[in-house]
């Protein structure tokens, strides 16, 4: 038999095309940095955004491919995934839209910064769709390690050191447990790093093995929770969002947590299936404490980037909602909001980084007035903010509707009930700031507003900027009206996913097993 | 076509607010939300021609399914309950717009959020879909909360989020219901006839129509839950007021009518002793809260609270008569109210105060306010119940349809009709009668402008007092068939009355034979 | 004796626990960064051990071993040089000055 070609099959290398296209878009990224220099940085980001798009092509492509296991069962490319994967490139290109301005009035390499996003988008892509245990923990390194150097980014800024060395720190102790939970789901099954080998092996638990199955489930959750930034784990959120550099903050809350919940649903459906109520438990005491602490604390706050920090808490404990509910809908409600929640989350950090690159300043009060002098921009944000508040005709009131609906199917009443409650909380703040820049009278501007430069759209690294303005705030809008079809897209990313067939049947296992041994002869 | 009233305001909203700033006309983001506002009205008025009011179903549906898999679909439908309710909004809607200060703020935001909350307004009230319903209930929030915010008087902020808040709290009490009735009934879809065949067990449904409750009630408001709307009205500018008594409070009740009874009515029945129990008690502590205040605002605010549970207490009569009188009960509120704010408006426009302590002697023909003054105590009158006058009509056909199932909630409430006649009787005594203080002798002279909108309004109520039919006959089908449903025809048997036509009694006016007031 | 399997998991039972105590009292930003290191290992040892019990034919424990020290690796350098930067900028890694960000 021909090996080459029989390598290639059971490789099946296509299903990380797109994740391909990452790469050399990178590689292009990095050594055009090194040939042209400084000089073409902004023509190199511009190139990162077209290869992000060619990916997310790649990504249309694969839709309802019937190969999806790629790499003897390493990578699996299956609809679920492809939708993660797509939120977060989005997220990158949006990221990378937004910070072209930023980085270049930072004093800072604007290529290396777009490397560095590169590969941790690569590695929130590959934890997508990993599918042994080893793969979710290299892709989850890739993805943290690349994410501590973009908080630390602005190295001559203290406090953007200062919140660099929180979140490695916070960070890699949390990927440690995690790791160690890892190491304990290989001993329980019997040295399988195969998800769904695992899940086989795990099918009876003896007591000591359940015991060990329950240590597992809570060190590999404090993993997850700590990426998704679910209270307990969000100690390191407010201050790495303050800190760090807006864009990457932007990233952090989309593209990284999009990659958290893929790895939470994958890992716990497939994994930790037999253990579901106990997983549920604790993700709805999760959910319970991100609502309540999100929403109140984010009350108090003065700066609008901690605002949005502990806003994006709040919103981790709604979609943990569709997470704890456990059925098909649940994961597609999670997955349309996450969707949605890319555009109004990257909407309202668009707004928040024009306004520090005009005014320099985060300070929720600064922004009073503002309505006189940029109305497009107070527009936005405040389109942006009521949409994450759940008003309706806005993307978010839809995605909320959705999520609590799939709740109260599931019979999460309660649940259901504090999300709706702590909603009402959210509306009082995300008001406060839209109050502070539509109703203050001319003579209430803050000193900040009063000193506005002129917009002038026309300066290098704004285009980019406000064309994701400009998206942002048509995708927020529109979202919601026209959702039938995300709304499909979600439902059948999850219908069509083989990480709910293998958590029932054997099927696919036995074929692996196949594949396997026909290899290692 | 039902469409137009949804999508109408939005398209002038983006007009207006694509008017360029630098513009030294200001007066165009007006002139276009008064065209709007009329060609609104002019489409409502169309509409009324071609509805037919014998027919017990929707008519002028328009569905278009929105999210397959939620079951939610875009599905309007205008009937007899939503018919006037609409027209008040439209007309409403434009003298609002009419009545605003020419000089205003910000004019393009104001026309534009004025017509949004117009948008919200009508969409509630012709959604046949649970889900639609909610949507433009919470639309309609963040218009008036910047309506209030922006425009106010010196609480405004304050008073602002008060409403925010207590009116988000009710949405998601709605929203709960709604979802709980969904899920427990088995539907598949939110649509709103479907729904109403649905068998729930008892015990759950008192659970869901207790939240819907607590949500409308807020919104209507009912004592205790009354607290956000005396400080909204005192705060907010007076079209603002008007639209907030005239159109928004109806939300409430129309909800009620259309939900709790529509959909609960078995809930509804065993609730409703109570229900008629905390409409006394709020028409009780509305009308001595009222005789309290020195803000002659706060005098409408309060007898807004007053009459709103008037509705309520029809409303848990729950007969076809009843339904009617709850619903004649709304618009006559909304034209009063509307008024009274107007003049109580006009009134302050002209002398920068509203304390009851400081004016005197507003009608006095020379140097006073004669004309403004006159329909004030048309519109008192009107409001205590006076007969010749839609507020007399509408009491009347409530205590009618309560007495026999409420008799005692019903006399508590009369005694609060009485009570009406006494707190503005001594606002109207001290404010427009007596001697003219010098303070108050130079005001400006009211032009036509500022009466031409109350004038209508009174027309209105002296002609809906005088031919209360014209009103009756849109939604009295569809009132009866709101509590005609085969199970429970022994309940609606308890009022024997009903099956007359109430139009050809009405149209005999009957004199009136009212016990205890006046 | 026999050397069971047993004895690798408390073994790295107790690195871990050290390593999280480490973590915890630790003041000095290094030592924090060497606690972490030491759970690490602790996770290495797991592996091992059960790859040596459990799984002898393809050793894929001992593949993933190779993996967390590479990545440790990566994370120590990237680690030092925050705690470089940040001591440039500020003259001191005691965690306890590190209090510009709070809540």
């Amino acid at each position: 038999m021909d090996f080459s070609s029989t390598v290639a099959s059971q490789l099946n290398a296509g299903v990380i095309l797109p994740e391909g296209l990452v790469i050399i878009t990178l590689m292009v990224v990095l050594v055009g940095d090194i040939i042209l220099g400084r000089n073409a940085s902004r023509q190199l980001s511009y190139v990162a955004i077209a290869g992000l798009l060619g990916s997310v092509v790649a990504l249309y492509f694969q839709w309802d491919n019937s190969q999806t296991i790629g790499f003897l069962g390493g990578f699996n490319g299956d609809n679920l995934s492809i939708v993660f994967r797509g939120t977060i490139v989005l997220s990158t290109a949006f990221t990378i839209l937004m910070s072209i301005r930023y980085i270049q009035q930072s004093g800072t390499a604007l290529a290396e910064f777009v490397s560095i996003l590169l590969t941790a988008t690569l590695g929130a892509m590959f934890l997508c769709g990993a599918n042994d245990l080893v793969m979710i923990f290299l892709s989850l390194e890739t993805l943290s390690i690349s994410s501590y150097l973009l908080t630390g980014y602005t190295k001559r800024d203290p406090r953007s050191n200062e919140a660099a060395l929180k979140y490695l720190l916070i960070g890699a102790a949390s990927s440690a447990i995690f790791l160690y939970g890892v190491s304990l789901l290989y001993g329980l099954s019997g040295g399988e790093i195969r998800l769904d080998a695992i899940a086989a092996q795990l099918t009876d638990l003896s007591s000591g093995q359940s015991l060990g199955v329950a240590i597992a489930l809570v060190f590999a959750i404090a993993g997850i929770a700590f990426k998704i930034s679910a209270v307990p784990f969000h100690q390191w959120t407010p201050d790495v969002y303050e800190g760090s550099p807006t864009p990457v903050v932007a990233f952090l809350s989309v593209g990284s947590k999009a990659a958290g919940f893929a790895l939470a649903i994958r890992l716990l459906v497939t994994v930790f299936g037999q253990v579901t109520p106990e997983w549920q438990f604790i993700f709805t005491a999760l959910a319970v404490l991100s609502m309540i602490l999100g929403n109140v604390v984010a009350l108090a706050q003065t700066s609008m980037k901690r605002m949005l920090a502990y806003s994006s808490i709040a919103q981790a404990g709604f979609v943990m909602i569709g997470l704890v509910a456990g059925s098909d809908d649940g994961y597609a409600s999670m997955v349309f909001y996450l969707f949605i929640y890319l555009f109004m989350n990257l909407g309202a950090f668009t707004c928040v980084i024009l306004f520090s690159l005009r005014t320099g300043t985060d300070q929720i009060a600064e922004y009073s007035g503002l309505y006189q002098k940029d109305p497009l921009l107070t527009l936005a944000l405040s389109i942006c903010l009521l949409s994450l508040g759940g008003i309706p005709p806005l993307a978010g009131f839809f995605g909320k509707i959705y999520l609590f609906w799939v709740g109260w199917q599931a019979g999460l009443y309660g649940l259901v009930l504090l999300g709706l409650v702590t909603s009402v909380v959210s509306i009082y703040y995300y008001i406060r700031v839209v109050k502070m820049m539509v109703v203050k009278e001319p003579h209430e501007m803050s000193d900040t507003v009063k000193n506005y430069p002129p917009i002038r759209w026309n300066l290098p690294g704004m285009r980019p900027l406000q064309v994701g303005l400009v998206l942002s705030l048509v995708a927020t809008t529109l979202a919601g009206i026209l959702s039938n079809p995300l709304f499909n897209l979600a439902n059948s990313s999850i219908s069509n996913s083989s990480v709910f067939q293998t958590a029932s049947t054997p099927v696919i296992l036995s074929e692996s097993i196949i594949n396997r041994q026909s290899l290692s002869e | 076509m039902l469409s137009a009233f949804i999508l109408l305001p939005v398209l002038g909203a983006i007009l207006i607010s694509l008017v360029p700033n630098t513009n030294p006309n200001q007066n165009r983001p007006r002139i276009i939300a008064l065209l709007f506002g009329g060609v609104i009205l002019l489409w409502n008025v169309i509409l009324g021609f071609q509805f037919d009011p014998s027919q017990t179903a929707m008519q002028f549906t328009e569905y278009i399914p929105w999210i397959s898999w939620l079951g939610f679909n875009y599905h309007l439908g205008l009937d007899g309950l939503s018919l006037p309710l609409l027209f008040l909004n439209s007309f409403l809607t434009l003298i609002a717009i009419y009545s605003s200060n020419v000089n205003i703020q910000r004019p393009r935001f104001y026309y534009a959020l004025i017509l949004l909350l117009s948008t919200g307004v009508a969409g509630a009230f012709l959604a046949q879909d649970l889900l639609l319903f909610f949507l433009f209930y919470e639309l309609e929030i963040i218009p008036l909360y910047f309506l209030i915010a922006i425009w106010g008087g010196g609480r405004r902020t304050y008073a602002a989020m008060k409403f925010l808040i207590y009116t988000a709290l009710s949405g998601i009490l709605v929203l709960a219901a709604f979802l709980g009735l969904v899920w427990f009934s088995g539907a598949s879809t939110f649509d709103y006839e479907p729904l109403r065949e649905q068998v729930i067990p008892l015990g759950i449904q008192l659970w869901l129509l207790a939240a819907l409750l607590v949500g409308l009630l807020i919104k209507i408001p009912i004592f205790p839950f009354h607290t956000w709307l005396p400080d909204a009205h005192v705060e907010a500018s007076t079209p603002v007021s008007v639209l907030l008594a005239g159109v928004l409070l109806k939300l409430g009740t129309y909800g009620l009518l259309r939900f709790g009874v529509g959909l609960f009515f078995e809930a509804w029945i065993t609730l409703a002793p109570w229900l008629a129990t905390l409409a006394a008690i709020s028409a009780l502590y509305g009308a001595f809260a009222a005789i309290a205040q020195q803000d002659m605002k706060k005098v409408v605010a309060y007898s807004s609270i007053a009459h709103m549970a008037y509705v309520l207490l029809a409303a848990s009569a729950s007969t076809p008569l009843a339904l009617t009188a709850a619903m004649f009960q709304m618009i006559s509120h909304g034209l009063i109210s509307a008024l009274l704010f107007l003049l109580v408006g006009v009134v302050y426009k002209k002398t920068g105060t509203r304390d009851v302590n400081v004016l005197r002697g507003l009608l006095n023909p020379e140097k006073g306010l004669p004309i403004i003054g006159s329909l004030m105590i048309l519109g008192v009158m009107a409001s205590a119940g006076i007969p010749g006058m839609v507020g007399f009509i509408a009491e009347f056909l409530v205590f009618r349809a309560a007495f026999p199932i409420f008799p005692l909630q019903t006399l508590v409430c009369l005694v609060g009709t009485g009570l009406t006649a006494v707190y503005f009787l001594l606002m109207i005594n001290k404010v427009f009668f007596g001697r003219l203080t010098e303070s108050l002798s130079q005001l400006p002279q009211v032009d036509w402008g500022d009466r031409i909108p109350a004038i209508i309004l009174a027309l209105f109520i002296v002609i809906l007092g005088l031919q209360p039919s014209w009103m009756v006959r849109w939604s009295e089908t569809d009132a009866t068939a709101l509590v005609v449903s085969p199970s429970l025809l022994s309940q609606v048997a308890q009022a024997p009355d009903q099956a007359l036509s109430l139009g050809d009694e009405l149209s005999m006016n009957v004199l009136p034979s009212r016990s205890g007031n006046n | 004796m026999e050397l069971q399997l047993e004895y690798f998991l408390l073994l790295g039972a107790a690195l871990f626990c050290i390593g999280i105590y480490g973590l915890v009292t630790s003041r000095n930003a290094v030592r924090v960064l060497m606690s972490v290191e030491l759970l690490l290992n602790a996770v290495n040892l797991n592996l091992m051990g059960f790859s040596n019990f459990l799984d002898p034919v393809e050793i894929k424990g001992q593949v993933f071993t190779v993996f967390v020290i590479t990545v440790a690796a990566a994370e120590a350098a990237v680690g030092l040089a925050i705690i470089l930067a940040i001591y440039r900028n500020r003259d001191t890694i005691d965690m306890e000055q590190f209090n510009l960000l709070k809540w």
